[in-house]
């Protein structure tokens, strides 16, 4: 039976979420909701880059490293989903291909 | 090195081919050249904007000092002495150096426009001016220079607001300053007479295989081979490097955006001696250096920025101008501002220079200077000039630029360092906190900052306390470090428990 791979803002959300401390807050997130209004600070931000950049395999480009970009699950995923259409990060390394 | 002419493309005037080709007409590339001419080691063409927008060179205080500029960290492991003592060295060659480029100087005005400097200690920068004053005393006695401690009141122009008078200062007899402007027009003047040629352009990219490289390309397309290549393009040394060799082993180098300004005296005393305090708050020190002609150079603002830039951030001229008024000389306030200077000093990840043959054939580094460019570029050309020809050279062989970075402090450390520096700006600046916290509890909070820094970049090499704030509020400059502290991950972990510093 195939195992089906988790969708790139579901990914975005557990990483989100791990950064933030929601799990067990019980709160539920929603795709746009603001991360910064949610406490997410310069480092987090830092962490949560570093930490979708590693899982995923993708390098955000230059011009998307702004705090605009990190705004929410939605803005994330539309950043990381970009970055999937460039060329992978390290040579011939098997690209993730997001759900539509 | 074997000793050619240059050849020309017809009709263009322009070099095709030449012995050396140095990238970039700052210091370090002007004192090069001038060495090498001096040695008729062949033909020399230097490839830099005559403008010098983005550079250091041009921007610099210039001040002799290596004293001055001393902190507790400058004589703590040996990697950090061996660095020092290459101010110290470089101090002895200026007097010749000033003596040979005096012919050439663009104006009557003397090209050393300070021979002597104050240090003061007043009480706005923190704990972090008191221990590193003390450090510079210190200094001073182990390498057995003149200092004195003199009444603050007696510098003349000193002349500061009451509530930030200095309480200590001390006379350095021996540390001057030159007019950076006038030496970098006196050394073009010089190398002209003599044959060498400079070209007022930028190189695109270097030329080359694998193994070697031969040749740079101008941003027109124009070639230029080259026996070799010397890459003294300060903060664009690192791109240009990577045109050729672009390997995650090569350290970064960032642009230290400073900003400082040359203004005309309306009235009052004059300052005849280089007038600072010591190194604090990720920077300098405030100072202000005798330009000649009436004119002052007040500096310098220091902030690691991710693009190489000749702006000038508004905060920083509010920054200068303001404390130059209420630290240096009230007067100020009536000066007329004759120049904006603006500079992006090389800044490497351990905070030491890269000087040395590259991987490449034909390829020589010549970098990451930071505030002591200027400085040392005349014993510096000595050093390379001799490594081309073959020689051996006269600087410990720590600075090659395929090092592993320098380790001089522990993680611990450098979380004590950032925590002292940004309490150092939090007093500078004015900042206001609620009456009841005290000195301890704002550290703590830079201190908690620090220790989540590390946790999310991952790092366990100890990283300056400038390069540690500027990974905190830079998404990519926090990106670069990440990556390439994981690229040498292995060799720092053994690096950071050791007291003593070395390269690795």
């Amino acid at each position: 039976m195939a195992v089906s791979q988790p969708s790139v803002a579901d990914t975005v959300r557990r990483l989100v979420a791990v950064q933030l401390n929601l799990n067990g807050s019980g709160h539920e997130l929603r795709s746009d909701e603001d991360l910064w209004r949610l406490g997410m600070t310069s480092l987090t931000c830092l962490g949560l880059m570093l930490s979708i950049e590693d899982t995923l395999q993708i390098e955000f480009p230059e011009e998307a490293l702004q705090d605009s970009t990190f705004r929410c699950i939605n803005t994330i995923s539309a950043a990381v989903n970009s970055s999937l259409k460039q060329v992978p990060r390290i040579a011939g390394e098997k690209r993730l291909q997001p759900r539509s | 090195m074997r000793s050619t002419e240059p050849e020309f493309a017809a009709g263009t005037g322009r070099p095709t081919k030449s012995n050396v080709v140095i990238i970039g007409n700052g210091a370090l590339g002007l004192f090069l050249a001038d060495e090498l001419i001096e040695r008729q080691v062949g033909s020399v063409v230097v490839v830099g904007p005559s403008h010098r927008d983005t550079g250091a060179s041009q921007a610099a205080g210039a001040m002799l000092g290596c004293f001055g500029e001393t902190t507790t960290e400058s004589l703590r492991t040996d990697a950090a002495r061996t660095r020092f003592e290459l101010g110290v060295s470089a101090h002895d060659k200026w007097p010749e150096t000033l003596r040979r480029l005096k012919e050439f100087a663009p104006s009557d005005q003397p090209l050393q426009t300070a021979t002597e400097s104050h240090i003061i200690l007043n009480s706005i920068g923190a704990e972090l001016d008191t221990v590193n004053f003390a450090a510079m005393l210190d200094a001073l006695d182990q390498y057995d220079k003149p200092w004195k401690e003199i009444a603050p009141d007696d510098i003349p122009g000193y002349n500061p607001r009451t509530e930030s008078r200095a309480l200590r200062a001390v006379h350095l007899p021996t540390e001057g300053a030159v007019d950076a402007r006038g030496v970098l027009a006196s050394l073009e003047r010089q190398l002209r007479d003599r044959g060498a040629i400079l070209l007022n352009q930028t190189v695109r990219k270097l030329i080359g295989s694998e193994e070697e490289v031969t040749a740079v390309e101008l941003d027109d397309g124009h070639l230029i081979e080259a026996g070799t290549v010397v890459v003294a393009a300060g903060v664009h040394s690192e791109s240009l490097v990577r045109t050729v060799f672009d390997v995650p082993e090569l350290m970064p180098i960032f642009p230290g955006l400073g900003f400082a300004m040359i203004a005309k005296r309306t009235g009052g005393e004059p300052f005849t001696s280089v007038v600072r305090t010591p190194n604090r708050g990720f920077a300098c020190g405030l100072h202000v250096v005798p330009q000649g002609g009436g004119l002052e150079y007040y500096g310098a603002t220091n902030r690691l920025v991710q693009t190489i830039s000749s702006t000038t951030w508004m905060a920083d001229v509010r920054f200068l101008a303001q404390y130059s008024m209420q630290q240096l000389d009230e007067r100020v306030a009536s000066h007329e501002i004759m120049k904006w200077c603006s500079g992006n000093r090389p800044v490497t990840l351990d905070g030491f220079p890269l000087v040395g043959w590259m991987p490449l054939a034909g390829l020589y580094l010549m970098t990451g200077t930071y505030r002591d460019g200027f400085h040392c570029a005349p014993l510096l050309a000595e050093h390379v000039a001799n490594e081309l020809q073959g020689k051996s050279g006269i600087i410990d062989p720590l600075f090659q630029p395929m090092r592993k970075p320098v380790a001089t402090r522990t993680v611990e450390w450098s979380i004590d360092e950032y925590v002292q520096h940004s309490l150092a700006g939090w007093f500078e600046t004015g900042a206001q906190a609620a009456p009841q916290m005290t000195t301890s509890q704002l550290g703590d909070y830079y201190r908690n900052m620090a220790v989540r820094a590390y946790e999310q970049l991952g790092a366990d090499y100890a990283l300056g306390p400038d390069i540690l704030l500027y990974a905190q509020g830079n998404l990519n400059g926090a990106r670069r470090i990440a990556r390439y502290l994981r690229t040498i991950r292995g060799e720092v972990a053994q690096a950071a428990r050791s007291s003593t510093g070395g390269a690795w």
